[in-house]
């Protein structure tokens, strides 16, 4: 029975290495050749002669490609760490309450937030703009972050609430009858409990806020606030299609998030399942 | 049959989501815990609630009663038209196309993200060496940039130069390149949407396995005792406790494929094979100027989005305790 | 449940206030005089889909004038979505931003551009190429930042190895000769075309039905003219079609768009294009990094149904958003960008850090004839006399501000003609009822 188990796991493994790494091997494979061996017929399944002068203009010296790059990864880097912290932190706040407490207005709160996750972005885009216009917050880094955390706050909310109400509420109960507040209560026993679930959601906002583009490209006015994202779809020139150097941006702006997942993994894959929960 | 389901014994389903019908099981649970002061609760949720509001449901509200409106700039001035912009919408037949385009990426998307994302989440549920590198590679996919990724799938897809028409002709397997893009309309919504499965599957897998890493040690422990099989501890245990991640999974998933723009529009430009309802807006609201149209096209991806939501809830959704 | 209706009154009452703040501060941005002194210590922000030009010659723009620049290097879609953000925002967004021709007329029937003719210095765009692309009730909206024209090129070489003494000039020819390179097997697929329902496709139609005989596809009344099988827009579609069909296009074609399928060209893997970007032999074909056909492609004036037609203008504009902060200073920078001197060094005839790469093809037409003598302009020769002598506006009569709904039409009936979900018959009504507005 145990082999079974691990060669299914093995085959489960196999299928996310293959379903994952093809596609991302082309975009290396591609990012490393001209646009002439890119385009060959048949294909270059390896490049012909390798060469990293995309990732060098991309990424150094005193080019404007490679000064807006640079730029762009610093704001995305500031909007979405301050956006995740934010956003984690109030949705814990919110998701706690939801979950554990009975209050006035709490179902159409709790509905009336997860119906947000419903409309299509061009639905707000404009009357947000017009506020953030308003209130002086085009291109201002506050501005982009207060957007994101509107936007990433219900989903962040709900994970955070169906994993809270999953723990085991005795524990709760105990440290209330030894005398603990709601609020010792939260700080001590829930949010230690709900680490695992608080890092997924922290992990998940970040890259929610990594790859966004339409709010971000109309609350920046120029490159000091514009995400790497921005940054890269202007890499399209007017006239020209430089496929293999998207490609090399792509590979760059992916290699962040996976260092942060890599990270983060330690507290998300530390569940109950490991036995921290008796 | 030494396991019972997990619904029946093993789990106390007592938590709807919040506010589902009864209150019977929450008064019963709430009954443990002592009463908090009656500002706590506002005090922790008023600051998701002000976000949430003021910019969010305030600003789609002020838009989607446009709706109702012929806000057409070039046929100023602004009046009420009641329901007059829908039906100019469904009078539309490259409108009914994206509508039929749309429904089939949401069918698709969801239903495949969800189950490979299971499938991943599953793989990853047990310590092995090397897991935390491979979660790092699985959600890749999900940081890459939407241009970078409808260009380096147009290197995959391609019709004349593409990685698959190359390697299935290395093979053998075809003798001239194939076009996988606009011509066959089911044939160009599975791989137009297959790429969008490729970006979201990841959270769907992250989204999942967090409920599972959330699920205690000894129902396992309990199952292996009683001789499940890895098949049946799959279906009677895992499965069903991974159900809120999956209802999750399966939401972020519909949100995702109905608003589907970035693929279609860099893989098959306007095409009508490919267009999907949100291109419709874009077209309308920032080509054509006719906002009025746009947002009553808005009101309705809304609208169906949270009764497909709610048909998800409803019927998938099931709450766990341990 | 009463708090919370209340806060979304007050909440509502305050983003109200605050749209209308915005309405007014717009406003009065946009009606600034423009006091040329007043200019000094200001900065604007310039929206392109292009890198900033080279740091040395703005700094001297700022020594000169006073006026610091914000770049903000935007891709060619996004454009469009932030000047219809701003615009129906009634919202800053930059003091200069790039705009396309086809948009030009509902921009300035909506006011969300500012007419130049009194921004600008008298005289400064004397000498620029393709302006009535960008006049509208004959005021003057926006500027031709470079110079392009659609244009036929071909490669030569493999002209040459089927046997073509001379290079055609009727579309007869044309069809004729690339048939014999096909038949000679000298490439596959001798015709580019960009078959993908994307703008390049109307593009390519548009020039096509030129040369089949139509100067404009709609009339003096805004009726379109190719409805009828006997006009040459319908002979351009059935053409085009046909090409696709009879092998003369790639099948894949119906993926490609303009940049694609000029690819192809410069990949060796066509012969031809019909319809292709004055400025791309240099850009493109020469360019060793992306072409394998350096030395090979020249440019061809559109051949036509008794010889050569006109060619349509594609220039790209700047221009000023009505609700820009800074009009004057921003005027100012369009009258830099488009000054011939400065024109010159940014088409490599001066120091090598004064190249700007962004620039297609000078749209000052002295500083092109310099380029051109000092060989940095890709056969320029052909070029230069079709951009002074042998183009015309896109469109003759003036674009219909409903250009956008009407080139959306045109792709996606042509597209679905190429791809067999729709006859050429249905295609053309398709598109002839979305030009009756």
């Amino acid at each position: 029975m145990e082999t079974r188990r691990s060669w299914a796991r093995r085959a489960g493994v196999l299928f996310v290495l293959v379903w994952t790494i093809i596609p991302l091997y082309w975009a290396v494979n591609i990012s490393l050749q001209t646009n002439v061996q890119g385009s060959a017929k048949p294909s270059n399944y390896l490049p012909p002669t390798p060469s990293l002068s995309n990732y060098i203009a991309l990424l150094l010296g005193s080019g404007e490609t490679a000064q807006a790059m640079r730029q762009g990864f610093v704001n995305s880097i500031l909007e979405c760490l301050c956006a995740t912290l934010l956003t984690t932190v109030l949705a814990t706040l919110a998701a706690y309450a939801f979950a554990r407490m009975r209050f006035r207005g709490r179902t159409v709160l709790f509905y009336a937030v997860l119906a947000t996750l419903a409309l299509p972005a061009y639905t707000t885009l404009i009357p947000v703009y017009q506020l953030m216009s308003a209130v002086g917050l085009v291109n201002t880094y506050v501005g982009i972050i207060l957007v994101y955390c509107s936007g990433f706050l219900p989903l962040a909310t709900w994970i955070l609430h169906n994993y809270m109400t999953a723990l085991p509420i005795s524990i709760e109960e105990a440290c209330e009858a030894d005398g603990a507040t709601r609020m010792q209560v939260l700080w001590f026993v829930v949010l230690p409990l709900a680490r695992p679930g608080i890092a997924s959601t922290a992990l998940i906002t970040f890259l929610f806020g990594w790859g966004q583009f339409l709010f971000p490209l109309i609350l920046s006015t120029d490159a000091s606030t514009a995400p790497l994202t921005v940054v890269i779809a202007a890499l399209q020139g007017r006239h020209s299609f430089p496929f293999t150097m998207m490609s090399a941006a792509g590979v760059v702006a992916v290699l962040l998030p996976a260092l942060i997942a890599l990270v983060a993994n330690k507290y998300i894959v530390n569940g109950m399942l490991a036995g921290s929960v008796k | 049959m030494p396991i019972p389901s997990v619904h029946e014994k093993s789990v106390r389903l007592t938590i709807p989501p919040a506010g589902t019908a009864s209150g019977r099981p929450i008064a019963r649970r709430k009954g443990g815990l002592r009463r908090h002061p009656a500002w706590l609760p506002y005090a922790l949720v008023s600051p998701l609630g002000v976000f949430v509001i003021l910019l969010t449901l305030v600003p789609a509200a002020f838009t989607l009663g446009e709706s109702f409106f012929r806000v057409d700039l070039f046929d100023p001035p602004i009046r009420f038209v009641a329901f007059g912009n829908f039906v100019d919408l469904f009078r539309s037949s490259a409108m009914r196309t994206s509508f039929a385009n749309t429904a089939v990426y949401v069918l698709i998307g969801v239903t495949l993200s969800t189950v490979l994302g299971f499938i991943m989440a599953v793989t990853l549920q047990r310590r092995f060496v090397g897991r935390s590198l491979l979660i790092a590679l699985m959600i890749i996919p999900w940081a890459l940039p939407g241009v970078a990724e409808g260009i380096m799938w147009l290197g995959i897809w391609g019709s004349d130069t593409g990685l698959l028409n190359s390697a299935l002709t290395s093979l053998h397997l075809i003798d001239h390149y194939q076009v996988w893009l606009g011509t066959n309309p089911l044939l160009t919504i599975f791989v137009i949407e297959l790429v969008q499965v490729w970006e979201m599957t990841p959270l769907s897998a992250l989204l999942i396995l967090a409920t599972l890493q959330n699920i205690p040690g000894e129902v396992y422990e309990a199952a292996a005792i009683d001789g499940a099989s890895p098949l049946r501890t799959l279906r009677h245990i895992t499965l069903p406790l991974a159900l809120p991640g999956v209802t999750l999974a399966m939401v972020q998933a519909l949100v995702g494929a109905i608003n589907i723009f970035d693929e279609p529009y860099v893989l098959n430009g306007s095409a009508s094979t490919g267009a999907s309802a949100v291109m419709q807006t874009y077209f309308v609201s920032f080509q054509d100027l006719n906002f009025g149209e746009g947002y009553a096209l808005s009101l309705m991806i809304t609208v169906v989005t949270i009764l497909a939501s709610l048909v998800i809830l409803r019927f998938i959704y099931r709450p766990v305790e341990y | 449940m009463r708090a919370s209706s209340r806060l979304f009154r007050s909440i509502a009452l305050v983003l109200g206030a605050a749209a209308v703040t915005t309405e007014l501060s717009g406003c009065s941005g946009g009606s600034q005089s423009p006091a040329h002194e007043k200019i000094r210590g200001e900065t604007i922000t310039v929206v392109m889909p292009a890198p900033p030009p080279p740091k040395k010659l703005l700094d001297r723009f700022t020594a000169q004038t006073g006026v610091t620049v914000k770049w903000n290097n935007v891709d060619f879609d996004s454009i469009t979505t932030k000047v219809a953000a701003g615009g129906a925002a009634r919202t800053y967004f930059g003091d200069v931003t790039y705009f396309n021709f086809l948009n030009g007329p509902q921009y300035a029937k909506l006011k969300w551009f500012l007419p130049l003719d009194t921004l600008l210095d008298p005289g400064v765009t004397k000498d620029t190429l393709g302006k009535s692309a960008f006049t509208y009730d004959k005021k003057l909206y926006g500027v031709p930042w470079d110079a392009s024209v659609g244009v036929t090129t071909l490669n030569k070489s493999m002209f040459a190895k089927a046997g073509i003494t001379s290079l055609p000039t009727t579309m007869d020819d044309y069809t004729a000769d690339l048939v014999k390179i096909k038949r000679a097997g000298i490439v596959k697929y001798p015709l580019s075309m960009p078959f993908s329902a994307a703008e390049g496709l109307t593009v390519y139609w548009i020039q096509t039905t030129v040369a089949f005989g139509g100067a404009s596809i709609f009339d003096k009344h805004g009726k379109e003219q190719f409805s009828s099988p006997s006009s040459p827009g319908y002979k351009a579609a059935q053409w085009m079609i046909s090409a696709l069909k009879t092998g003369l296009v790639s099948p894949g074609a119906v993926n490609d768009g303009d940049s694609q399928a000029q690819g192809l060209q410069a990949q060796g893997l066509s012969a031809s294009s019909l319809v292709d970007y004055a400025g791309n032999v240099s850009s493109l074909y020469d360019d060793p990094k992306q072409s394998k056909v350096v030395g090979q492609v020249v440019y061809l004036p559109v051949p036509g149904a008794h010889g050569p037609v006109r060619s349509i203008n594609l220039s790209d504009g700047i221009g000023v958003p009505a609700f820009a902060k800074h009009p004057a200073a921003a005027a100012k920078f369009v009258s830099w960008l488009i000054d011939g001197k400065n024109q010159i060094k940014f088409g490599g005839a001066g120091a090598s850090d004064e190249v700007w790469s962004a620039q297609y093809l000078p749209s000052n037409y002295p500083a092109l004839t310099t380029l051109n003598a000092k060989g940095k302009v890709g056969d320029g020769a052909v070029l230069l006399n079709i951009l002074k002598n042998h183009s015309q506006p896109y469109f003759p009569y003036g674009t219909p501000e409903w250009y956008p709904a009407f080139s959306h039409a045109v792709q996606t009936s042509l597209h679905a003609a190429a791809t067999g979900t729709m006859t050429v018959p249905d295609a053309i009504k398709a598109m002839a009822a979305a030009a009756t507005h």
